[in-house]
């Protein structure tokens, strides 16, 4: 174990996780009836399917329904390949085998070049990093719902544990009826072959001892569910208020607590100096000091018989709290606390003067092109903290009791939430029982397990009581874990046909060598530290996420060089909805089009111009364009913007068109085009990309995070607004259609808008913004 | 104290309740009505909405004092015997929610509107709806609430029967 541990630590400081199917033994997570044994005679026939006496099917669930749509789709792909009707097919979390780990999302986390991993070219290390992180996470079997991945992940596993439970159904009606088994057909749920007709349920348990030969799941052209755009099997629960999310478990004797943590990031508690005050306020049980985990801030919690209890109470504690310490122990002053202004100015330094850092893309000699160039141009681009802002607050309800502990959790890393509590509890894994509830929301936050281990904290001081622990509003927006600041300085040179500028039309003149220096914290490291202990390396090693979106962007520029340098900041980062992507787009899309209006060319035609091996990109530009009706007139006052970028396997363009209302930028329309590979169900695609677009436009419009002192400044909605239902923009979505594997939608729809709407921003006032949030004054 | 909910009245013990605890709490922790959501507790979100006497109101900041003797009526209580309401209706053709989390919020005041303005423009919506949603439904909220006016104009035809 120590030598595992060792080597997936050292290709974690190489980067971390990335797939290659042709790599994966996707046999090897079909996994045994008994991975997923269930009550009142079902029988399981894999790991991941089970038939119910009545013919329905049963499906283990191992990702969090978070909105992305999730709990339908992984459940389509079952329903398809079983041809059973979809309310026939129902979820269950699944259990902690390593069969259900997400294997795509760690490899999907390798930093290759995307040339390097191009199918039949992979370099060896390309092609050795894939294996061997696929077969760390397939033995490892980290159940994480994120990075866009549950689809591609589960695409393979999921339809052939479906495909072989149809082939022992059918094998077992075929013995049982003295046919081929052939002959036999699933039919709307229902064996046939002539005249006869079973249910599932009933030919079953003679399926169990059936080893299917050879199984394929099904060819596109077999598929009938798949693609199609089926209702959401979570909707009808969320429209009558029945839907139970994190905040709504209740178990029989439920007592409820509210947290209050340090107000400086990493702050201690010193003396609690009115407990016995508080302890006699009605309601109150119990006050309890909660401790710094996993990257959380210390803080306390105040049990009580409701919500609203707890809640008074804990703000009446008056509680010194101490500043993190120096060296030597002693609480650092203010001024030397984590001051975002003074992040911010020192990452732009970093980007523009720095000569060190980590580099992630080289090609051609980007510096001997600069040397001998007609022309250039640079920029620098910034971009602040940002937090999750989850509508359901952080909260999680767990029950200790005779040595067995029950969490009802909310969140998106259910195996590491498993584990953690266990240790934190002293209780042997095996006697965990985890209900992971629906999430109110989750965009990263619920990656962490700070909520988890307080959680648990609060049940040990309660044994036998389950509680439940919320956080005000105010504390999640203060103690987040932010999507980092970060800063990039971009350089674009051109050769000799610069000359020629202007003079060939709306293509512009070929760019000969771009340059990114980009810096920032890393966030994979402080996760793994936070989340993945055992596995973690230094703090600021080379991490996909830095760069992603830039190193990897697929412009044909000959010259080119792409270096991260990784900084060490106090403010807590993590994953926040695209990550390293919900930036670098903004950087790196809204340059191009500096670069396009600096050979006064069309953006369109421009980027189209260095796209010509890149067919995909392309088409995809193109849809955006043609549904936008990119270079028709539009009325005074209104402009377009167009941004391009690749995530998460997904290629998605959007066309923004704005105005300015007295001063301030207004989205009117927003068209999107997505190649996300196989599309299991369109309407949640286009649901997604709708979402991200509103999600990239709040934090292009109005996001940010100021720290001061130590302290964050914002608190709640109103000083850390969203975008609302009266400034939302109609939204298009165009989907490319693709027989590739599918990728992912949760997330790329975020990172195109903040550009699309900067460039259009460009066009309307000649004002190039390269600071989000956009601020025209 | 008192609390009529959805037409049924609760007399809540005086060790559950205060007459300045908000609704929602007594809702969610006393009543076990927990589609009623909290989301910021200052009546910024919107999540916690619910309707008294008819009228959508931030239950996170409403004390039961105030709803004394009044009718409060929660997500739970939005469909009728007959069926769901038209905007529940509507919200799932238009398949609105994705998390969900602050869709009873949004459904109770987008059934206010279409009380007050059967036909609502897109002005009126704008102005009524002032809930926040982090997933980005508010499309799709606008054209469910704009299906269900058409429905329930066309109310002689029968909603179609959606849940389970």
């Amino acid at each position: 174990m120590k030598r595992r541990t060792f080597v997936l630590s050292a290709l974690g400081g190489a980067g971390l996780l990335v797939v290659g199917w042709g790599v994966a033994p996707q046999r090897s997570r079909l996994g045994k009836p008994e991975d997923f044994a269930g009550s009142q005679g079902d029988i399981a026939l894999n790991g991941w399917i089970r038939i119910t006496a009545q013919g329905r099917v049963v499906m283990a669930m191992p990702r969090a329904e978070m909105g992305q749509g999730v709990h339908t789709a992984l459940p389509m792909l079952v329903a398809d390949e079983l041809d059973v009707p979809l309310e026939w097919v129902s979820t269950e979390t699944a259990g902690p085998q390593s069969i259900y780990g997400n294997v795509a999302m760690f490899v999907a986390s390798l930093p290759f070049h995307p040339r390097s991993t191009q199918p039949g070219q992979e370099t060896v290390a390309a092609r050795t990093g894939q294996w061997l992180v696929g077969k760390l996470a397939r033995e490892l079997g980290l159940s994480v719902t994120g990075g866009s991945s549950s689809v591609t992940d589960a695409w393979e596993p999921v339809r052939l544990a479906a495909a072989t439970a149809r082939a022992q159904l059918v094998a077992a009606a075929a013995q049982r009826w003295g046919v081929p088994a052939a002959e036999v057909q699933i039919l709307n749920g229902t064996l046939q072959h002539g005249a006869r007709r079973a249910h599932l349920g009933e030919l079953a348990k003679a399926a169990v001892r059936i080893q299917p030969e050879q199984v394929r799941p099904k060819t596109a052209a077999q598929r009938k569910l798949i693609g199609q755009a089926a209702l959401r099997r979570d909707v009808p629960a969320k429209v009558t208020g029945q839907a139970v999310f994190g905040i709504d478990v209740r178990p029989p004797g439920l007592l409820f607590a509210a947290v209050r943590m340090a107000p400086m990031l990493g702050g201690r508690m010193g003396a609690l100096r009115n407990e016995a005050e508080v302890l006699r306020m009605p309601g109150v049980q119990k006050c309890l000091r909660l401790g710094a985990h996993a990257g959380a801030t210390a803080g306390v919690a105040v049990v009580a018989h409701t919500t609203w209890h707890a809640l008074r109470a804990v703000q009446a504690l008056d509680v010194q709290w101490l500043a993190p310490a120096d060296d030597q122990g002693q609480p650092r002053p203010p001024q030397a606390l984590a001051d975002s202004d003074r992040i911010l100015q020192a990452l732009v330094h970093e980007a523009k003067e720095g000569d060190g850092g980590t580099t992630f893309h080289s090609r051609g000699d980007a510096a001997q092109a600069e040397a001998q160039a007609h022309h250039q141009i640079e920029a620098t681009y910034q971009a602040p903290y940002l937090a999750h802002a989850t509508m359901e607050p952080m909260n999680g309800t767990a029950l200790l009791q005779d040595g067995r502990l029950t969490l009802w959790l909310p969140t998106q890393v259910p195996s590491q939430a498993r584990k953690l509590a266990a240790k934190a509890a002293g209780v042997d894994e095996a006697q965990v029982l985890l209900h992971v509830t629906l999430l109110g929301g989750g965009f990263g936050r619920r990656l962490e397990v700070d909520y988890v281990l307080q959680a648990m904290e609060a049940a040990k001081a309660m044994p036998g009581r389950p509680v439940q622990i919320l956080w005000p509003r105010e504390e999640d927006t203060t103690h987040d874990f932010y999507r980092p600041a970060s800063a990039a300085h971009l350089r674009a040179s051109w050769g000799a046909d610069w000359g020629s500028a202007g003079a060939v039309g709306a293509v512009g003149v070929r760019p000969q060598s771009l340059r990114i220096h980009s810096a920032g914290d890393a966030i994979t490291p402080r996760w793994m530290a936070r989340t993945l202990p055992a596995l973690a390396g230094p703090v600021d090693m080379p991490d996909k996420t830095a760069m992603e979106g830039m190193f990897d962007q697929p412009y044909a520029i000959a010259h080119q060089h792409m270096r991260h340098a990784a900084t060490r900041n106090e403010v807590p980062v993590g994953f926040w909805r695209s990550v390293g992507h919900s930036h670098h787009a903004f950087f790196i899309e809204s340059f191009i089009d500096e670069m396009a209006a600096e050979s006064k060319a069309d953006p369109v035609a421009f980027r189209l111009s260095l796209l010509a091996d890149m067919p995909r990109h392309a088409a995809v530009l193109r849809l955006a364009a043609d549904k936008a009706g990119w270079g028709a007139p539009l009325a005074a006052g209104r402009a377009r913007g167009v941004a391009l970028h690749e995530s998460f396997g997904s290629i998605v363009a959007q066309v923004a068109e704005v105005t300015l209302d007295k001063g301030a930028p207004r989205v009117h329309r927003v068209v999107v085009a997505v190649d996300c590979g196989t599309v299991v169900n369109p309407d949640i695609v286009a649901q997604q990309m709708e979402s991200g677009v509103i999600f990239g436009l709040t934090a292009a419009l109005h996001g940010r995070i100021d720290v001061k002192g130590g302290m964050v400044q914002q608190k709640s909605f109103p000083d850390y607004p969203l975008l609302g239902l009266a400034q939302s923009p109609v939204i298009e979505t165009h989907i490319v259609p693709s027989s590739l594997p599918p990728t992912g939608v949760g997330e790329p729809g975020t990172p195109p808008i903040a550009p699309a709407v900067a460039n259009a921003l460009f066009a309307l006032t000649g004002k190039r913004l390269r600071a989000l949030p956009l601020r025209l004054v | 104290m008192d609390l009529k909910v959805n037409g049924k009245t609760h007399a809540l013990r005086d060790d559950q309740a205060a007459p300045d605890m908000p609704l929602l709490w007594a809702l969610r922790d006393v009543l076990q009505l927990t589609g009623t959501k909290f989301g910021c507790g200052i009546g910024a979100c919107g999540a916690c909405t619910v309707h008294v006497d008819g009228q959508a109101v931030r239950s996170c900041v409403m004390p039961l004092s105030a709803v004394q003797g009044r009718e409060v009526r929660t997500i739970e209580g939005l469909a009728s015997p007959a069926g769901l309401h038209a905007l529940q209706t509507a919200w799932v053709a238009q398949q609105v929610p994705q998390c969900g989390y602050c869709q009873s919020g949004m459904l109770m005041a987008a059934a206010d509107l279409l009380a007050r303005h059967p036909q609502p423009t897109d002005a009126q919506i704008d102005e009524a709806i002032a809930n926040l949603c982090r997933c980005g439904t508010y499309p799709r909220v606008r054209a469910a609430i704009h299906a269900a006016a058409r429905a329930q104009g066309a109310a002689a035809v029968p909603a179609p029967q959606v849940l389970r």
